[in-house]
């Protein structure tokens, strides 16, 4: 049985929980959404256009290197949204350089500060924390900074960071408790590395840096950290972008190594030991070849880790309640509806399995699920034909099938490819690459050319692809492409 | 020591109050002028002030809450005066935690409920 310490003005109801003392019927909530990001926020605001009473439990528990940060989740706080930001300080580096040739005349050698981004992100971060608070305020949703579990049927438990606890019911639950980013379970590891999680708020520039992965997070952090002039060096353990259309994948590499990134391809690290405190310090790294038996060193001021994330929901009571997951990766089955096999329990967003990590994603499935319970609506979350970008120095927007896998589904007898380099006229006059640029989309030859795969690597890519993603959802054909007039001079009509 | 109220008029005054209680919390109410008869252009203003009046109490201790008139209506409607260029306002009335992000603007002054988060959650 389960007792815990509860606040609450209800002495009439039966507060210990066990298998034998019926649920009462009468609970404290009608939807309590654990997890206050993209996902979770979205549903609590939906549930509450509906006159709900919703709770919205949001905990962020520190990393190793002890930030944390406010209410929005990862893509607020740690993701999509310092990241662009930094992409773009990036971007006006490089901008810089271009706009002498296009006659601006500065003598002063340009720097850049990281203090001074950090702290203009961190501002915008924490109007964007504030605004939410306001936003569930405004509504009645009731908002705690607790960390939910639950301790049996339809209860929930939520231990605030003083260590307080309290119980509360719902009718309905929604999981939405996202992902935080892996360690490597090496020596030195959690010492001495930072992730993405400490990144975009550290409070010293990072300086020479080993980024260790190759995942979206990986290529878009090593990309603008490099754009802003620091040394930066990826070791890789096998290929990029797992998951991504190889060729484009292998495109962006070899930009990004042209561009002063360097790679330290099939190793992986064992060992990290720190030869010098400091903010930064210097630390070694040992790594150990995946292809052989050999040994290599170096030195960097940080290391940061970028090897995948896991889901947050281990340590959520998940087995009180017979919520199934995945015991191998952490993720949670759900069916079209996002229900999990627990009737009043459902899960949206990164923590799902087989499911797109995006937070547009996250937000639609939100909505989508909170209007079918509440609002008699029957629209499930389409998750096909989902664009994305990855932000990496070359900006990558794609949307639908990769290369090989339309192939493998297809038959390569079945698709057309139809490809093509391009220079974008803005860098023409600053002599930048003109063969980097490449877009390309693949075809169905069986269901009249229709594009099933958009592809397309430049400048502004995600703005490119949006458009692209609407046509593909159309079921855009090859010829209706084709007879599309351009628009002169862009990327975008290639 | 509960709170104290400071009122100024104007942007150097506000800047040298905020400064003299430097490590203290400071909350400011930003509101046009007031005619004679004590009221203010500004009819938002005039409907947030009895909200945020009522909520005062629940300031945190050592609080310092500055009550700045920030001019008349022509001084405000430009969109080049200290107190849109320096404290990136946008509107009156603002109620707002100084050094921090956190800010009521206009209607949302209006809602109990806010101005109460405002002054006593972090």
């Amino acid at each position: 049985s389960v007792q815990a310490h509860k606040e609450e003005d209800n002495p009439q109801k039966t507060m210990e929980v066990n298998r034998f003392t019926p649920v009462p019927n009468s609970y404290d909530y009608d939807l309590i959404v654990i997890g206050g990001g993209s996902g979770g926020l979205a549903a609590a605001k939906e549930a509450a256009k509906y006159e709900k009473k919703v709770m919205v439990l949001d905990f962020v528990t520190p990393t190793p290197q002890g930030s944390s940060w406010g209410l929005g989740g990862t893509c607020v706080n740690v993701g999509c949204i310092p990241k662009k930001l930094m992409h773009q300080a990036a971007l006006l580096g490089q901008a810089l350089q271009d706009s002498r040739k296009f006659g601006w005349q500065f003598t002063e050698e340009v720097k850049h500060s990281w203090m001074t981004m950090t702290e203009s992100v961190q501002n915008y971060i924490g109007s964007l924390n504030w605004g939410y608070r306001v936003a569930l305020r405004d509504k009645k949703v009731t908002y705690e900074n607790a960390y939910g579990e639950f301790v049996g049927p339809h209860t929930i438990k939520a231990t605030n960071k003083k260590g307080i606890e309290k119980l509360y019911t719902a009718e309905r639950f929604i999981i939405a408790t996202g992902e935080r980013p892996r360690y490597l379970g090496i020596p030195g590891d959690k010492e001495y590395c930072i992730s993405s999680d400490d990144l975009f708020s550290l409070p010293y520039c990072p300086g020479k840096t080993l980024v260790v992965g190759a995942s979206y997070v990986a290529l878009e952090c090593a990309g603008f950290l490099a754009g802003l002039g620091l040394d930066v060096t990826v070791m890789v353990r096998s290929i990029l972008l797992r998951g991504f259309d190889q060729d484009m994948a292998n495109r962006i590499g070899e930009y990004m190594k042209e561009h002063g990134v360097s790679f330290i391809r099939e190793f992986v690290p064992i060992k990290i030991e720190q030869v010098e405190e400091g903010t930064p310090g210097v630390l070694k790294v040992t790594a150990k070849s995946t292809a052989g038996d050999q040994i290599i060193e170096g030195e960097y001021n940080t290391v940061l880790l970028a090897i995948g994330r896991d889901p947050c929901t281990r340590k959520i009571g998940l087995d009180k309640v017979g919520v199934n997951i995945n015991e191998k990766t952490g993720k949670i089955p759900v069916n079209d509806e996002e229900q999990t096999n627990v009737p009043y329990i459902y899960a949206i967003g990164d923590i799902l399995q087989d499911k797109l990590e995006l937070t547009p994603v996250a937000i639609q499935a939100g909505r989508l699920l909170v209007r079918r319970l509440y609002a008699g609506a029957t629209t499930k979350c389409d998750y096909v034909n989902v664009p994305t970008t990855v932000f990496t120095p070359l900006e990558y927007g794609a949307c639908g099938y990769s290369e090989e896998t339309a192939v493998e589904k297809f038959g390569e007898e079945n698709i057309e490819v139809y490809h093509s380099h391009f220079w974008p006229l803005e860098w023409t006059v600053p002599s930048r690459d003109n063969n980097k640029c490449y877009a390309k989309i693949i075809c169905n030859i069986q269901d009249n050319e229709r594009v099933i795969g958009f592809h397309v690597l430049g400048p502004n890519a995600g703005e490119v692809t949006q458009g692209f993603a609407a046509a593909l959802k159309c079921g855009l054909t090859k010829e209706q492409l084709d007879s599309t007039v351009g628009i002169h001079p862009v990327c975008a009509e290639v | 020591m509960g709170w104290e109220e400071v009122q100024v008029r104007g942007y150097s005054e506000f800047v040298t109050a905020a400064q003299s209680y430097r490590g203290r919390p400071i909350f400011a109410f930003f509101c046009g002028d007031k005619d004679a008869e004590g009221k203010s252009w500004c009819p938002d203003c005039v409907t947030a002030e009895p909200v945020m009046r009522k909520e005062l109490n629940n300031l945190p201790d050592e609080s310092v809450f500055i009550y700045c008139l920030v001019g008349d209506r022509a001084y405000w409607k430009d969109p080049n005066n200290e107190f849109r260029r320096n404290l990136k306002l946008t509107g009156v009335p603002t109620l707002l935690k100084y050094g921090t992000p956190q800010k009521l603007v206009e209607e949302e002054c209006f809602k109990a409920e806010l101005v109460h988060m405002l002054f006593t959650e972090d």
